[in-house]
C-alpha cells in the first residue's frame, strides 16, 4: 500500500462542489438495473439459464425501492459534506443488506415449485451493482478517512446476513443449491487451501528472510540468487508444477523413505514445492529492499550513540523494516492464494478443484462456488495484513 | 509597467495576500521581503497568473491582466525560481531554448539566441551547451535558469527566490551579475527573497510585507532610514541598520575634495560602499581615508565626521522632506 | 560548433545501441531455434520419456501456438496499456483528481483477484475459448501499469510542472513533452512487469479452451508426459525472457537518453 500512503488524502470540500465519483458510480448503479439481467433461471444444473430484467425479477415495487436507494445515493452526493457522506455509507448498507431479499423475491416470482431441479442464478446486473458498491464503500472509506476497520467490520456484518439468507430462505439459488449438494467437499477444500497456502507463505517466509539476511552479508549471492528467482518467476505456474511430477514421482519410487513421508509425483509435495518457489521472489526483494531502506544516516546515528550491531537490527533496523516486509509477505500470500488453485490440476485438492471440475462438466455454478471462496480469501487476506501493516507502521513513519 | 491595486488572495478561509497596491515602473527592481509564509511568492505567482486572484486588479502595461491569454502572457514574463524547476530530461541548451521553441522561432535563431545568452551568463558554449541539469553545480543551475527565464527576451522577470539555496559566496556572486546584468539590460524585475542584504543591494523598490500585507515600501535608503514599525526594523537589522545603509553609499558620494593636510597613509577605492570605508577605518585605526580611482592615484579624502555627519544631515532632510 | 558537439555526444548512446539487440536478439534466436527445432528432437525427448507413445506435442505445430499465445498476450498488453496508462493521466489531471483514491485503490485490488478465479468468472459471461484469458490478463496486467504510471507522474517534481507552467508551456505541451518523458522510464517498467508476468499467466488460458502455449503443458499434465509440459514451459519461458530483456535494453536506453536520473 506503499502507493496509497503517497496519495493526497482527499479532503472533505465544502461548498456545493458535487463529488463526481459517487454521482457517476450511481449512474452505473442504474443504468446496471435496468439495462442488465437481474437474474437468470435455469431448469437444470447444466442449461444456461435465461435471463430476466429487474421488472420481471422485482416487480415494480422492487425496482422502484432499488432506483430510488440509488437515487438518493447520488442526491446526497451533490451536496458533499461529513453528515451527507455518512449518509450515503448508511444507504449503501442498505442496499447491501437488501440484496439478499431481492433474490428472495425474485425466486418467488419467477421460480415454478414445479420443478425440483429449476435454480436462480445471479444475474450480471446484480453482479455489477454489488461490486461497484464496494467501491462506493471505499471511496466513503477515503472521504470520511475511516481507518481499514470499518469496512471489513460492515463487510463482515452484511456477510453474515447473507449467509443467514442463503441457509434459511435462498433454497432457489443455483449458488446455495451447488454447495448444499457438496458442503463437506468444500468446506474440506478450503481447509486443505488454507493449509496449503499457510504452509507454503510459512517455508517462504523463513526461507525468504534467511537469503535475504545471506544475500546481505554475501553481495556476490545477491546477483545470482535474483536472477535464479526472477527465471523462476518467468516459468507459468501450470509447468512448474508439471515439471515436477516426474522427478518427484522418481524420487519417490526410488527412495523409500520420501515416500514414507508422503512425498510423490502428484499432491501436495510438488504443489507444496511450486508455491514456495513462485513465493520466493516477492519474499526476497521485499524484505532485501526492506533491511536496504534503512536510512543510512538513522542507521549512523545508531552506532554513533553506541548501539551494537545486533541492538542496532533488532532495535532500529527491523522495526523501520517491518511494514515494507509485511508489503512482501501480503504479496506472497494473496499470489500463494491464486496459484492453490491451480495446484488442484496436479492433484493437490484445495478450491480449484470446483473450478477445473467445473470447467470440465460444463457446470458454471460449480465454477463460482469455487472461485467465489478464493476471491474472498484473497479479499480477506490482502485486508487484513494491509490493516496489520498499518497498525505496525512505527508513528510519524512514512 | 506592473500595478496591483488592492489584490486579495484566499486559499479556502485563509487569506494570504490581502488588499495590496504595488506599482513598478518599467525598468524598476522591485524586491518582496518578508518571513515565510508573508504571501510575497503568492503575490509573486499571480503577477503571471500561476495563480489567480481573488480580487482586485492588476495591469501590466496599463492592461488588466485578463486580457492576455494566460499561456502567451507566461511565455511574455521570464521567471526564476529557487530550485532552477529545470527539465532534467533536457540538456542546458534545449531548456534554455524553451520558450523560443514555443514561440516557433527559427531553428537559427533560437541557436544564436542561446549562444548569446550563454555567454551574457558565463556559461562557456562548448562546455555547457549538452550537459543535463544534474551535472551542474547550484550556482551553474541557477544561470541557466535566469538564461532561461531571458531567452525570449521579456519585459519583464519574475524572480522567486532565485539565490536562496545557493551558498554564502556563489549567492553574493550571482546576485554581483544578477546587478550588472539589470544596469544592461533593465528588465521590470519584481524579486523575491526573505534576505534583507539581497534586497537591499539589488533593488530600486523595496517592499516589506507581513501576513499578507504591505508594511511598508520605498527606496532601500528610505526605509532604512525611517522604519515605520519594529518588524521592519528588525527585518532591516535592528542596530546594524546604520552598517547596512553605509553599504548603499558609495565612497565616491561622500569624499571631499583633496585638502591641503597631509593625505592619509591608508587608501580606499572609490568604488568601494561606506560601510566597506568605515571598516578599514576600524581596522587601521583611521579617522580619515584617501579615496583613490582605479589607477591608486588619490582623487580625494573620506573622514569619519564627514560620514557621521552627512547622515546627520540625510536624516535631517529627509525628516524635512 | 554546437554541430560538432551535438555529433560527439550523439556517439556515446551508438556505441551501445549494438549492445542493444545483442541480449533480446540472442534470446530470439533460441526461441526460434526451439520452435523449429522441437519437432526434430524425438531423440532427446525420448530419453526422456522412453515409454510415451508419443514425445512431440503434434496437436498444432508450435509456431501456431507461439502466435496465439503472442495474441492473446498482445491484445490484453494493448488494452491495459491503453487504459492503465490513460487512467493515470486522467486521474493525475485537475478534472479527473476526484477519481484518483478510487483508482489507486481499484487496481490495487486488480491484482488481489487471483487470474484463475477470474477465468473462471468469465467463462459464464465470454464461454469457452481466448476471450475469457484476456479479460483475465487485463485485469491482472493493470495494476502494475496504472501504480507506475501514477508513481511516475507524480514523481515528476512539482517545481518543474510550474516552471513548465511559468514558462508559458500549455498543460497539452507540459504532458507531453516534460510529466510523460520524466515518467516514460516508470511506466515502461510497469508495461514489463505487467507484460512479463501475463507470458506466463496465459498459459492458463489452455483450461478454459483457449489453444495457446499452455497446451502442451496441461496434455502433459494429463497424460503424465514430462516431454510435453518441458515444450510449453521452454517456449514460454524463452518467450518471457526475450520480452524481458527487450524492455530491459529499451529502459536502459531511455535512462541513457534522459540521462537526467541520477540513480
Amino acid at each position: 500500500m506503499s502507493l496509497l500512503d503517497a496519495l493526497p488524502t482527499p479532503r472533505l470540500e465544502r461548498g456545493s462542489y458535487p463529488n463526481v465519483v459517487l454521482v457517476s458510480l450511481s449512474a452505473v448503479m442504474l443504468a446496471a438495473i435496468w439495462g442488465l439481467d437481474a437474474v437468470s433461471m435455469a431448469p437444470n444444473r447444466i442449461v444456461q439459464g435465461a435471463g430476466a430484467g429487474v421488472m420481471e425479477a422485482l416487480g415494480w415495487p422492487g425496482a422502484l425501492l432499488a432506483s430510488l436507494l440509488v437515487l438518493a445515493l447520488g442526491t446526497l452526493a451533490f451536496r458533499p459534506n461529513p453528515t451527507n457522506y455518512s449518509a450515503a455509507l448508511g444507504v449503501v448498507v442498505l442496499i447491501l443488506a437488501l440484496m439478499p431479499f431481492g433474490l428472495m423475491v425474485a425466486g418467488h416470482f419467477l421460480i415454478d415449485p414445479a420443478l425440483p431441479q429449476a435454480r436462480l442464478g445471479i444475474g450480471a446486473g446484480y453482479w455489477v451493482v454489488l461490486f461497484v458498491l464496494l467501491l462506493c464503500l471505499i471511496e466513503l472509506r477515503l472521504r470520511l478517512a475511516l481507518t481499514r476497520l470499518w469496512p471489513m467490520l460492515i463487510l463482515a456484518g452484511v456477510g453474515l446476513l447473507w449467509w443467514l439468507c442463503a441457509w434459511l430462505w435462498l433454497g432457489d439459488l443455483a449458488l446455495v443449491q451447488e454447495y448444499r449438494a457438496r458442503d463437506q467437499q468444500l468446506i474440506r477444500a478450503v481447509g486443505q487451501h488454507v493449509v496449503l497456502v499457510g504452509v507454503a507463505v510459512s517455508i517462504s517466509v523463513v526461507l525468504g528472510t534467511l537469503l535475504a539476511l545471506l544475500m546481505r552479508r554475501y553481495a556476490r549471492l545477491q546477483k545470482g540468487a535474483f536472477a535464479v528467482l526472477n527465471f523462476l518467476q518467468t516459468i507459468p505456474s501450470l509447468a512448474l508444477f508439471g515439471l515436477l511430477l516426474a522427478p518427484l514421482a522418481w524420487l519417490s519410487a526410488n527412495v523409500p523413505v520420501l515416500a514414507e513421508l508422503g512425498v510423490s509425483g502428484i499432491g501436495n509435495t510438488p504443489a507444496l514445492i511450486a508455491l514456495v518457489a513462485y513465493s520466493l521472489l516477492p519474499m526476497v526483494r521485499n524484505t532485501y529492499i526492506a533491511l536496504e531502506e534503512v536510512s543510512a544516516d538513522t542507521l549512523e546515528a545508531a552506532s554513533a550513540m553506541g548501539m551494537r550491531a545486533s541492538q542496532r537490527f533488532w532495535q532500529v533496523r527491523l522495526p523501520l523494516a517491518l511494514p515494507v516486509l509485511l508489503e512482501g509477505v501480503r504479496i506472497t500470500t494473496v499470489q500463494a492464494i491464486g496459484l492453490t488453485a491451480v495446484a488442484a490440476l496436479i492433484g493437490a485438492g484445495g478450491l480449484g478443484t470446483f473450478i477445473f471440475q467445473g470447467l470440465g462438466q460444463a457446470a458454471m455454478d460449480m465454477v463460482l462456488l469455487g472461485a467465489l471462496p478464493i476471491l474472498i480469501l484473497a479479499l480477506m487476506v490482502d485486508a487484513a495484513l494491509s490493516a496489520l501493516t498499518e497498525v505496525l507502521r512505527p508513528g510519524g513513519v512514512q | 509597467m506592473i500595478e496591483l491595486s488592492q489584490v486579495s488572495k484566499q486559499f479556502g478561509d485563509e487569506t494570504a495576500v490581502d488588499a495590496i497596491n504595488l506599482k513598478v515602473a518599467k525598468g524598476k527592481f522591485c524586491a518582496l521581503v518578508g518571513t515565510s509564509g508573508c504571501g510575497k511568492s503568492t503575490t509573486l505567482r499571480m503577477i503571471n497568473r500561476l495563480i489567480e486572484r481573488s480580487s482586485g486588479d492588476i495591469l501590466l502595461d496599463g492592461q488588466p491582466i485578463e486580457a492576455y491569454d494566460p499561456v502567451k502572457l507566461r511565455r511574455r514574463i521570464g521567471y526564476v525560481i529557487q530550485s532552477t524547476g529545470l527539465f532534467p530530461h533536457w540538456t542546458v541548451a534545449r531548456n534554455i531554448g524553451l520558450v523560443p521553441r514555443l514561440l516557433k522561432w527559427s531553428a537559427d535563431d533560437i541557436q544564436a539566441r542561446v549562444g548569446e545568452l550563454m555567454s551574457l551568463l558565463g556559461l562557456p558554449l562548448e562546455e555547457f551547451a549538452h550537459k543535463y541539469p544534474h551535472q551542474l553545480s547550484g550556482g551553474q543551475a541557477q544561470r541557466v535558469g535566469v538564461a532561461r527565464a531571458l531567452a525570449a527576451d521579456p519585459d519583464i522577470l519574475l524572480m522567486d527566490e532565485p539565490f536562496g539555496a545557493l551558498d554564502p559566496i556563489t549567492r553574493i556572486k550571482l546576485q554581483d551579475e544578477l546587478a550588472a546584468l539589470q544596469a544592461r539590460l533593465h528588465k521590470t524585475v519584481v524579486f523575491v527573497t526573505h534576505d534583507m542584504d539581497e534586497a537591499l543591494k539589488l533593488a530600486d523598490h523595496l517592499v516589506v510585507m507581513r501576513e499578507g500585507q504591505i508594511v511598508q515600501q520605498g527606496t532601500p535608503l528610505s526605509l532604512l532610514q525611517r522604519p515605520v514599525d519594529a518588524f521592519v526594523e528588525s527585518l532591516l537589522g535592528g542596530l546594524e541598520r546604520g552598517l547596512k545603509q553605509a553599504a548603499l553609499s558609495r565612497v565616491k558620494d561622500h569624499m571631499s575634495s583633496l585638502g591641503p593636510t597631509l593625505p592619509s597613509q591608508y587608501r580606499i577605492a572609490a568604488d568601494c560602499s561606506l560601510r566597506q570605508a568605515l571598516s578599514v577605518m576600524l581596522r587601521d585605526h583611521a579617522d580619515r581615508l584617501t579615496v583613490v580611482d582605479q589607477h591608486d592615484v588619490p582623487i580625494g579624502e573620506l573622514s569619519l565626521r564627514r560620514i557621521v555627519k552627512e547622515a546627520q544631515l540625510e536624516k535631517g532632510t529627509s525628516r524635512d522632506a | 560548433m554546437t554541430h560538432s558537439a551535438t555529433r560527439r555526444q550523439r556517439r556515446v548512446p551508438h556505441a551501445g545501441q549494438k549492445r542493444f539487440w545483442t541480449r533480446p536478439l540472442l534470446w530470439g534466436v533460441l526461441l526460434c531455434i526451439c520452435v523449429a527445432g522441437i519437432p526434430y528432437a524425438e531423440g532427446l525427448f525420448r530419453w526422456l520419456e522412453p515409454d510415451a507413445r508419443q514425445v512431440i506435442y503434434q496437436r498444432a505445430p508450435f509456431y501456431a501456438l507461439l502466435g496465439r499465445h503472442m495474441l492473446v498476450v498482445g491484445a490484453a498488453a494493448v488494452v491495459t496499456i491503453a487504459v492503465g496508462v490513460g487512467a493515470g493521466i486522467a486521474v493525475t489531471r485537475r478534472r479527473g483528481r476526484d477519481f484518483l483514491p478510487l483508482v489507486a485503490q481499484l487496481a490495487s485490488l486488480g491484482q488481489t483477484f487471483p487470474p484463475v478465479a477470474v477465468l473462471a468468472l468469465a467463462v459464464p459471461i465470454l464461454g469457452f475459448g481466448t476471450l475469457p484469458i484476456i479479460m483475465a490478463l487485463m485485469l491482472y496486467g493493470l495494476l502494475p501499469i496504472v501504480r507506475n504510471t501514477l508513481a511516475g507522474l507524480q514523481e515528476v517534481e512539482g517545481d518543474i510542472k510550474t516552471a513548465a507552467r511559468a514558462m508559458g508551456m500549455t498543460p497539452v505541451q507540459i504532458l507531453q513533452r516534460v510529466e510523460l518523458p520524466l515518467a516514460a522510464p516508470v511506466i515502461l517498467a510497469g508495461i514489463r512487469t505487467s507484460v512479463t508476468i501475463n507470458i506466463a499467466t496465459a498459459a492458463l488460458g489452455a483450461t478454459v479452451g483457449a489453444s495457446n502455449l499452455g497446451d502442451p503443458i496441461i496434455a502433459g499434465i494429463i497424460n503424465g508426459n514430462m516431454a510435453y509440459v518441458i515444450q510449453g514451459a521452454l517456449i514460454i519461458a524463452l518467450l518471457a525472457l526475450t520480452l524481458d530483456s527487450l524492455f530491459d535494453s529499451l529502459q536502459t536506453r531511455l535512462r541513457q537518453r534522459l540521462s537526467a536520473f541520477p540513480r
